[in-house]
C-alpha cells in the first residue's frame, strides 16, 4: 500500500481516493544528475550498485548484542548469554539468534569510536564523519553517494525510510542531509508503518484528485503550484531552480507507474512481509530492498519508531537509559534480529547481496559499566557495526575492543572512515572524493574485503 | 494447532544437569484479537475473567491501554483521551483498582493508582532524572502495590500504599529485580532476578526476606505469574531456544512447555479459572492475543 501525504491513493489493491497533490512546505530535495555515465558504471564493477544504511539512532549497547563480554564482572557483562553464530570463535549475545546463525553473510566491526557523546552532534559524526559545526555541516554520506551517481529515472538517489530527519527532544541532527553540497541531495523522505504502508509526508493530496488522474491535469497542478510557491516560504528559500526539481520529483513518483511500483509493499507476497516482520522497522526494510532493487544507489533506513514509547511523541530509538535489559529483550532485539537477517536473506536469495552493501550501526556505544538506573548511558569510545554484501567479506572479525569493551584495542574506526569505505564501495574513489571536496582524511576499511 | 503436538511428546532439555522439561499435550486456542499490531501485557480486570486489559502501540510513539470484552471480542481504549504512553497495567482482585505505568516526559515513568470509577487517582514519579518504574501488581486485599524500581546500579522490589506512599524497599541484590507479584494468599513473593547472571525465578516472604531460587536454566527465564491457586507459576524462557511459555509448580518442580511455536510466545496471564492461559504470540509476524488451555 502506497500512502500519499495523509491520503491512501491508488493501488493494485482498488483504492481510490479524490486527491490532490499539493507540494508541501517541507519537500527536501532530491534531485540528482539524471541518468548514470558509463564511466561511472564501469567503475562500479564488482562494487555496490546500491547502498542500504540502516541507522540504528539512538545507540544501541554494544555489549548487549554484537560484543559481549562473558568473562567481565556482573556489573558490565548484563544479565544476557553469549552465543556461538556460524562463525567459529564468534559470539553474539543470545538476543540476536538469527543473526547469529547467518553470521557467514556478513562481518562485524568492533573497534568503532566517536567524538561526541550526545545524540545530535554523535548522528551528524556518524552519518557525515565530521562535526557538526562549522555549518553548514558535512554532507550525509548518502548525499555524497547521490552526487556522485545520480539517479535512474523517477526514483531519487538517496531515499531516507524513517518518521522524519533524525532528533532527540532538543533538535535534529544537522547532518541529515545535503549539508555543504546543497539541498538537491537531501534524502526523499518516506515513512513505513508497521502495515507497511508507505507515506511520502511531503506530498498533501487535497480531496479532489488520484494520481492517475494527474495527468491530465498537469496544467491545473501547475497553477495551482505557482500559487502554493506564493504562500511557502520555505519553498522560495529553496530557489526556482530546486522547487522546480522537487515538484518534477513528487510529480514522477505519483505518476509513473515504477516509481509507485517500488514503494508498494502490497506488491510483495504474504510470505516475504511476514518474514521481514509486521513493525515499521520491519517492513521498512522491506521497501529498502525494493528500492534497491529498482536502482535506488543509497537508501538509509532509521531506527525511528516504537522503540522507545517511554518518551512522549520522540524517537529516541535504542537511547536505553533505563531499563535497558527489558528493552533489549523485549523490543529491540527481536524486531532488528528479525527484519536485518531477513533482509540479508533476501538480498541474498534474490542475487542482490552482491552488488549492495549493507551497513547497520548507531552514532555510539553504551556505558560497559551498568548505570545507577541499573541501565546503561551513553558510550563514544567504542561501539560496533555490521557490514554486508558487495564483496564484503562474511564470518569475519575486524578490531576489537578490550576485555570490558570500553575502547578498542586495535587501530580505532572513525566516522570519516565509515563514510571513506561506503563512498570507496559505491564507486567513489580518492580523486572522487577529492574532487567533490568531501570526506577528506578519510580512509578505507581495507579489512572488510 | 501446528505449534502443539497432539501427544506428549518428550522434551528433554538439560537445565544444569538437573531439570527435565516435558512439552505439554495439545491445547484448544481460541484468537482473541486479530490486528496484528505489536502488544504486551494482558491483565484481567477481575476474577469474572470477561475482560482483560492489554497494551498495544496503537501509534509508533504511544503505547495505549485497551480493554477486550471476551464475549463479542469487542475492544476499546481504557482511556479514549490519553495522549500519553500507558502500560503494564494491573487490576486488583475486586476490579476496584487500576494501576499502570505512565509517560511523564523524557524517560520520566510515573506509578499510577486509579478507581476504576475514576472517582479518584493518585500518582508519582518515582525517581529524578531519567527514572521510572516498572511492573506494578497489587497485594491481594489491594492496599498496596509491589512494583521493580532502579537505584545505585541495582533494580530493587519496592512497595508503596495506593496512595503512592509509604514506598519500602523489599528485594534488593545486585543485578536486575522485576515483574514482581505477591502470592494469591499473600505469603511470597514471586519475581525474576538477574542476581545470578541470567534471569531466573525466585520466590521469597512477603516482605522480601529469605529469597529461593526455582528456575535453573542457563538462559532467560523473565515474567513469572502465579496461578490463581498459587499452586503453580508461568513464566516466559528461551531456555530451548525460542521464547516460549512455560509452568511449574509453585516450589519449581515440574517444569512444562507450554506451547512450541516457532516465533515468539510470551506475557502469559492466567485466566481467573486457572485452566487457561493468555499470552501474547507473535505468529508469521503478527502479535496477537490467544487464549489456550491449559493441557
Amino acid at each position: 500500500m502506497l500512502n500519499l501525504g495523509n491520503f491512501r491513493a491508488a493501488t493494485c489493491s482498488g483504492i481510490s481516493r479524490r486527491a490532490f497533490v499539493q507540494l508541501g512546505a517541507s519537500v527536501p530535495a532530491v534531485l540528482g544528475v539524471a541518468g548514470l555515465p558509463s564511466t561511472v558504471e564501469a567503475a562500479l564493477k564488482g562494487r555496490a550498485r546500491s547502498v542500504i544504511f540502516v541507522w540504528l539512532w539512538g545507540a544501541p549497547s554494544h555489549l548487549d548484542t554484537f560484543d559481549p563480554k562473558p568473562d567481565a564482572p556482573s556489573d558490565v557483562r548484563g544479565p544476557f548469554a553469549a552465543i556461538e553464530t556460524r562463525t567459529p570463535g564468534l559470539r553474539f549475545t543470545e538476543l540476536l539468534p538469527r543473526l547469529a546463525s547467518c553470521s557467514d553473510l556478513y562481518s562485524v566491526i568492533r573497534s568503532h569510536v566517536t567524538f561526541a557523546p550526545g545524540h545530535p552532534d554523535a548522528g551528524t559524526w556518524g552519518l557525515t564523519g565530521f562535526a557538526e559545526n562549522p555549518a553548514p555541516a558535512h554532507p550525509n554520506f548518502g548525499s555524497i553517494v547521490a552526487r556522485h551517481r545520480g539517479s535512474r529515472g523517477s526514483l531519487p538517489p538517496f531515499v531516507m525510510v524513517g518518521r522524519g530527519i533524525p532528533r532527540d527532544v532538543v533538535r535534529i541532527v544537522e547532518g541529515w542531509g545535503g549539508g555543504r553540497l546543497g539541498g538537491s541531495v537531501d534524502p526523499f523522505m518516506i515513512s513505513c508503518s508497521a502495515e507497511g504502508h508507505a507515506e511520502i509526508p511531503s506530498l498533501k493530496l487535497l480531496d479532489d484528485l488520484t494520481p492517475t488522474r494527474l495527468a491530465d491535469r498537469r496544467q491545473l497542478l501547475d497553477t495551482l503550484d505557482v500559487a502554493q510557491r506564493k504562500l511557502d516560504g520555505t519553498a522560495a528559500a529553496l530557489g526556482d531552480a530546486d522547487w522546480s526539481q522537487n515538484f518534477r520529483r513528487a510529480y514522477g513518483l505519483l505518476t509513473q507507474p515504477a516509481a509507485r511500483d517500488a514503494f508498494d509493499l502490497s506488491r510483495e507476497s504474504e510470505s516475504t512481509r511476514e518474514q521481514y516482520g509486521f513493525t515499521g522497522f520491519g517492513q521498512s526494510c522491506l521497501l529498502a530492498r525494493r528500492l534497491v532493487e529498482t536502482g535506488v544507489p543509497y537508501v538509509q533506513v532509521n531506527w525511528s519508531e516504537y522503540v522507545e514509547a517511554m518518551t512522549p511523541n520522540c524517537d529516541f530509538g535504542w537511547d536505553t537509559h533505563i531499563y535497558n535489559f527489558e528493552l533489549l529483550q523485549d523490543r529491540h532485539c527481536p524486531i532488528f534480529d528479525r527484519a536485518m537477517s531477513t533482509l540479508l536473506a533476501d538480498l541474498k536469495q534474490r542475487g542482490l547481496l552482491d552488488s549492495t552493501l549493507v551497513v547497520a550501526m548507531g552514532e555510539f556505544g553504551r556505558t560497559p559499566k551498568i548505570s545507577n538506573r541499573a541501565a546503561r548511558d551513553h558510550w563514544p569510545n567504542c561501539y560496533s557495526s555490521l557490514w554486508a554484501g558487495a564483496g564484503v567479506a562474511g564470518g569475519r572479525v575486524i578490531g576489537a575492543s578490550d576485555a570490558q569493551a570500553r575502547a578498542p584495542v586495535t587501530n580505532p574506526i572513525t566516522p570519516v572512515m565509515v563514510g571513506a569505505t561506503i563512498a570507496e564501495f559505491a564507486g567513489m574513489d580518492t580523486q572522487a572524493r577529492a574532487e567533490m571536496n568531501v570526506l577528506p582524511g578519510g580512509t578505507v576499511i581495507h579489512e572488510l574485503v | 494447532m501446528s505449534w502443539f503436538n497432539s501427544l506428549w511428546r518428550a522434551g528433554w532439555t538439560i537445565l544444569s544437569g538437573i531439570t527435565i522439561t516435558v512439552q505439554a499435550p495439545a491445547a484448544a486456542e481460541i484468537q482473541l484479537t486479530h490486528d496484528g499490531v505489536v502488544k504486551t501485557d494482558p491483565v484481567f480486570v477481575d476474577r469474572t475473567g470477561q475482560e482483560l486489559v492489554y497494551v498495544v502501540n496503537d501509534i509508533p510513539t504511544r503505547m495505549r491501554l485497551m480493554k477486550l470484552r471476551l464475549s463479542d471480542q469487542t475492544i476499546s481504549p481504557v482511556h479514549p483521551d490519553e495522549t500519553r504512553a500507558e502500560f503494564e497495567p494491573c487490576y486488583s482482585n475486586d476490579g476496584r483498582l487500576a494501576a499502570f505505568v505512565q509517560s511523564r516526559g523524557n524517560l520520566s515513568l510515573a506509578l499510577v493508582v486509579q478507581e476504576t470509577s475514576g472517582m479518584k487517582e493518585s500518582s508519582a514519579v518515582l525517581g529524578s532524572g531519567f527514572a521510572g518504574l516498572r511492573a506494578p501488581s497489587f497485594s491481594p486485599d489491594g492496599t498496596r502495590v509491589v512494583y521493580s524500581f532502579p537505584e545505585s546500579g541495582r533494580q530493587m522490589i519496592w512497595s508503596c500504599n495506593i496512595e503512592v506512599n509509604d514506598r519500602r524497599m523489599l528485594i534488593d541484590s545486585v543485578g536486575t529485580n522485576n515483574w514482581p507479584s505477591w502470592s494469591p494468599d499473600g505469603k511470597r513473593l514471586l519475581f525474576a532476578s538477574s542476581r545470578d547472571d541470567d534471569f531466573e525465578i525466585y520466590t521469597a516472604n512477603a516482605d522480601g526476606t529469605q529469597p529461593q531460587r526455582l528456575t535453573q536454566s542457563p538462559k532467560q527465564d523473565i515474567r513469572p505469574r502465579w496461578s490463581p491457586d498459587g499452586k503453580r507459576i508461568a513464566f516466559t524462557s528461551n531456555r530451548d531456544g525460542n521464547y516460549e511459555i512455560y509452568v511449574i509448580e509453585a516450589d519449581g518442580s515440574q517444569p512444562r512447555r507450554i506451547t512450541n511455536h516457532a516465533e515468539r510466545d510470551d506475557y502469559a496471564v492466567w485466566h481467573p479459572d486457572g485452566k487457561r492461559l493468555v499470552v501474547v504470540s507473535e505468529r508469521r509476524g503478527k502479535h496477537d492475543l490467544y487464549l489456550i488451555d491449559m493441557p
